[in-house]
């Protein structure tokens, strides 16, 4: 009986059209989506480079400009511009942090367009001012981008619904059931091997146009194997749960047109309405606090600040006893106030601003737990992860980011309270910024999305077949 | 006949269980969206006026010192929530609220609610412009999918030939009860949301015509909708293949249209990054007079150029201070450079906005969601308008402070100070957004393609499937 299925299935299948359809539709899905993706990956790589490129013009500039300066000649830029000024060199040669994209990072936009990808950050700059958004127009973020992710976790449902509502229900409504029922297996068996067969078929087409595809648009899947065969049992195991409601909705609910609009129901509750509540809750209960009441706080201290900083200068010469130490002028300029009083407003703003982190952290760890309420969120969030534009990626990079800002402010220290002058020997002990990126467990989303589709089927299979009798798909 | 024809259809709605179900689930939506937009209104417009007054005491309570110490230490504006934010609330997620204004320098709005947010934000939120964009329209495929079809299954198709009826009569029957619950329900809406907004604290900045105006807007995009799912189910053989290809519809224009919209928009008119925008400005900076730098090419030439206009031959014998004046020379060419760059943006605003336009033929969803969100104040014009604003304010602070530094000052006194009492005579930053009118005629080719799509739907509807 299954072989029969089987080639009855293929031949209906190829009469009717359908694998061509199907192939064309995924191979122009698909190849516009990672068109796409790949067309914003470029840009990124570009942008990155040319920072980089920058840095090492300028840096040779700083090198020709500090030689020339420590033999005494004669040079033609600013005063306060000049190299061999540490506060200069920290916030006119800033390094590059920048966030290089992953392998696969064409399958998701994520949240890349929604945040840059470097920060060149300054020996002045404000940690919790630096602004690390893009400048993107905002209807662009409100539509999102037709990447590969969009078209797996909204489309390919889609495709899967139109292709298996009415598996069972137009051979009812064509009279044939009859026939089907008097051949030597039960409905709901039949019912699985046929939509079996579909799935498998579909897999196929949808592994044979992805593996196409990337091809031509010249992504090497072999030097990225591994992460390819995650990204296609992911793409299986939501397929799979979609093929599984299908099952379902095929036996338990009626005709043609009322399949399609439980499929529907199910597609629009897990896709859209679900993460939109889902988010709401998060809001709720871990809400942001305002950033306006944030400038606020910060305002009035810096105000506060300004007014005594001669004050602060001394409590910080007092406790950093290590700075100033081999200092024999003991010179105080406008940099050695505002530095310290910087420190000072840092400081003090830091539990404010880390609330920020903390709230998003904790929305981040809701949505962990309740993610497998709905597949696609489970599936849109792996896919993220997968392509390294998820929220938590870009969240790691802010923070390596602020550490590092940390870092570059705190070696020019020395140099500003000793009254040292910046020199070529220094450039080698410049810091760099190196980026470490988060540990991500690949299969992370297929066991559980095979779990959930297997426990559905069997729940469907027992259900069935306990009541078998009231199916009674004939007489209705 | 076609009163006939709409009763029939009417109880037939009514008695379909599925329906009610729809009808309900639509309704607790909405509710729940607009109570849920509520809340964040006045949460966000209490924090804004907390935030504005504040803002206001520390400039006004900084003290004596130097007028450009004052620039530097700058003041803020933020961006209220407008009460149509209720019914749609456009891109507000995606701009900042709040803009630094300080000497030397124009700055981005910063710190967008999205950018505060998981991924999950990206999905889209429950808010009324969500049910009214994506969930309405669902709710009119479903009730309209099979309005013909239904008749060829059952075979009800032949007697109602035999009756001798008027096509036109029967399709407008039939339009009539599928429209008819979709403009109870948009009615209800909105006649809520009119209840909520007339109660209101800050009532004057809302205006019942722009209510009126989405309200239309609304009316015409389901209009749209319904001409669609009725042609679909006239053309169509069986319930299912008219539901699936009205779904198939509904998803390429409400979301397929949008994204594909913009990766053309922005693969043919992109914007510079943050670091290429800034790196651009500094450039042009450069070549220019700079406030601080005295001893540029720049410096030296106003120098001259000033000494000659006074007939004098040095800067002490100047009537005014001349640091002030360069430092306000400085500011005005920084403000032209900052005018170029954040025109050349705005130009590839527009552009993207005539791609977007473009493709609209592919969407009734695109010129809605323009319109809806240009009306409700909450769309990208009116955040530049805003930006545009507060850069004035700025550059006629920053006037204000250098114009007292010049004229209270001599040549070279770094060391004044203003007196406190200086800093409250500034102007408060006032803005107010555009009128409708006004943003009517900006979107007056949104209004012209969604009159296209209206009669055009129309058209189809009643003089394509005549082979029934």
């Amino acid at each position: 009986m299954f072989s029969y299925n089987f080639k009855y299935e293929l031949k209906l299948l190829f009469r009717s059209r359908w694998i061509q359809l199907l192939s064309l539709i995924l191979l122009l899905l698909f190849g516009f989506s990672t068109f796409n993706g790949k067309q914003k990956v470029e840009k990124r790589k570009s942008v990155i480079a040319m920072a980089h490129d920058e840095v090492r013009e300028n840096d040779t500039k700083m090198l020709k400009l500090l030689d020339s300066l420590q033999r005494g000649m004669e040079v033609s830029a600013s005063p306060w511009t000049l190299p061999t000024r540490p506060m200069a060199v920290g916030n006119y040669y800033p390094r590059v942090a920048a966030m290089e994209p992953q392998p696969m990072a064409f399958v998701s936009t994520g949240q890349a367009d929604l945040f840059t990808h470097f920060v060149k950050p300054t020996a002045t700059a404000n940690d919790f001012a630096m602004n690390f958004t893009e400048m993107t127009s905002p209807v662009q973020l409100l539509f999102g981008s037709f990447d590969l992710a969009f078209v797996i976790v909204y489309l390919l449902p889609l495709l899967i619904i139109a292709f298996s509502y009415n598996v069972l229900s137009a051979e009812k409504e064509s009279g044939t059931l009859r026939l089907l029922a008097a051949q030597p297996i039960s409905i709901p068996n039949w019912v699985l091997q046929k939509l079996g067969l579909r799935f498998f078929w579909m897999a196929v087409l949808v592994i044979v146009a992805l593996t196409i595809v990337l091809l031509i648009m010249g992504i090497d899947i072999l030097a990225e194997g591994k992460l390819y065969l995650v990204l296609l049992a992911m793409v299986l195991g939501y397929m799979l749960f979609w093929f599984v409601l299908a099952f379902l909705v095929n036996l338990w609910i009626g005709s043609s047109a009322k399949n399609a609009v439980a499929m529907l129901g199910l597609w629009v509750l897990f896709v859209l309405m679900v993460p939109s509540v889902l988010n709401q809750l998060g809001n709720t209960i871990y809400p942001m606090p305002s950033r306006t009441l944030m400038i606020n706080e910060m305002r009035e201290l810096k105000a506060e600040v300004t007014k005594k900083q001669d004050e602060i200068l001394d409590n910080y010469l007092r406790d950093h006893p290590e700075y100033a130490i081999n200092d024999t002028t003991q010179k105080r300029s406008f940099w050695h106030r505002y530095m310290a009083s910087q420190h000072l407003i840092k400081r003090e703003l830091e539990p404010v601003v880390n609330t920020y982190e903390e709230q998003l952290k904790k929305q981040q760890r809701l949505v962990g737990r309740l993610k497998w309420v709905s597949p696609a969120l489970t599936m849109q969030e792996s896919l993220n992860k997968l392509a390294g534009t998820s929220t938590s990626d870009y969240e790691s990079f802010r923070a390596q980011v602020v550490t590092f800002a940390e870092t570059w402010r705190e070696h020019f220290m020395p140099f500003l309270y000793n009254n040292q002058e910046f020199s070529s020997q220094d450039y080698s002990n410049l810091p760099k910024f190196q980026l470490t990126q988060q540990s991500f467990s690949p299969a992370v989303a297929f066991w559980p999305l095979l779990l959930i589709s297997l426990g559905l089927l069997s729940l469907g299979l027992l259900l069935s077949k306990k009541g078998h009798q009231k199916f009674n798909l004939i007489s209705s | 006949m076609t009163t006939r024809t709409f009763i029939k259809e009417s109880k037939e709605m009514m008695r379909d269980g599925r329906i009610r179900i729809a009808f309900i689930i639509v309704i607790l939506l909405l509710g729940a969206a607009v109570w849920i937009s509520m809340r964040q209104y006045q949460n966000v417009n209490a924090r804004y006026e907390a935030a504005k007054a504040a803002e206001r005491e520390v400039w006004d309570n900084q003290g004596k010192k130097n007028p450009h110490s004052a620039a530097h230490y700058g003041t803020y504006a933020f961006k209220p929530k407008y009460p149509l934010s209720l019914v749609d609330q456009g891109v507000d997620k995606y701009t900042g609220t709040s803009i630094f204004l300080e000497a030397h320098n124009r700055n981005e709005a910063q710190f967008s609610a999205a950018a505060d947010q998981t991924g999950l934000a990206r999905f889209g939120d429950l808010t009324p412009d969500f049910v009214l964009l994506f969930m309405i329209p669902l709710l009119i495929i479903l009730l309209g999918y099979n309005s013909f079809t239904k008749e060829r299954e059952m075979g009800t198709l032949t007697l109602l030939k035999s009756q001798g009826i008027s096509y036109w009569k029967w399709i407008w029957g039939k339009w009539t009860a599928l429209f008819l619950p979709i403009l109870l329900i948009t009615s209800v809406l909105f006649l809520v949301a009119s209840i909520v907004l007339s109660n209101l604290q800050d009532f004057g900045v809302f205006k019942w015509e722009s209510l009126f105006a989405l309200f239309a807007i609304y009316i015409v995009y389901y209009i749209i909708i319904s001409n669609l799912v009725l042609l679909i189910s006239a053309k169509a053989k069986k319930s299912g293949i008219s539901l699936v290809i009205s779904l198939c519809v509904w998803i390429i224009a409400c979301l397929a249209a949008p994204k594909v919209a913009s990766n053309f928009a922005e693969d043919r008119y992109p914007f510079p990054t943050r670091q290429e925008f800034a790196a651009s400005v500094l450039k042009d900076k450069k070549a220019g007079l700079d406030g601080h730098n005295p001893w540029s090419k720049e410096s030296k030439l106003l120098e001259k150029k000033v000494l000659e206009e006074y007939g004098v031959d040095s800067l002490h014998q100047l009537p005014f201070n001349f640091d002030g004046y360069r430092m306000q020379k400085g500011e005005e060419h920084e403000a032209e450079i900052y005018l170029k760059h954040y025109n050349h943006l705005k130009d590839q605003y527009i552009q993207q906005s005539k791609v977007y336009r473009n493709l609209a033929f592919l969407s009734p969803y695109l010129p809605t969601r323009f319109l809806s969100m240009a009306v409700a104040q909450t769309d990208y014009a009116t955040h530049w308008d805003f930006a545009d604003a507060a850069e004035d304010y700025r550059i006629a602070t920053q006037k204000f402070l250098n114009n007292n530094f010049a004229q209270n000052s001599e040549y070279g006194n770094w060391s004044y100070q203003a007196d406190a009492a200086f800093y409250k005579q500034l102007p408060n930053f006032e803005y107010d957004p555009p009128e409708l009118n006004v943003i009517l005629n900006r979107n007056s080719s949104n209004l012209m393609v969604m009159g296209v799509w209206l009669l055009g739907s129309f058209g189809l509807l009643f003089f394509i499937p005549k082979n029934l």
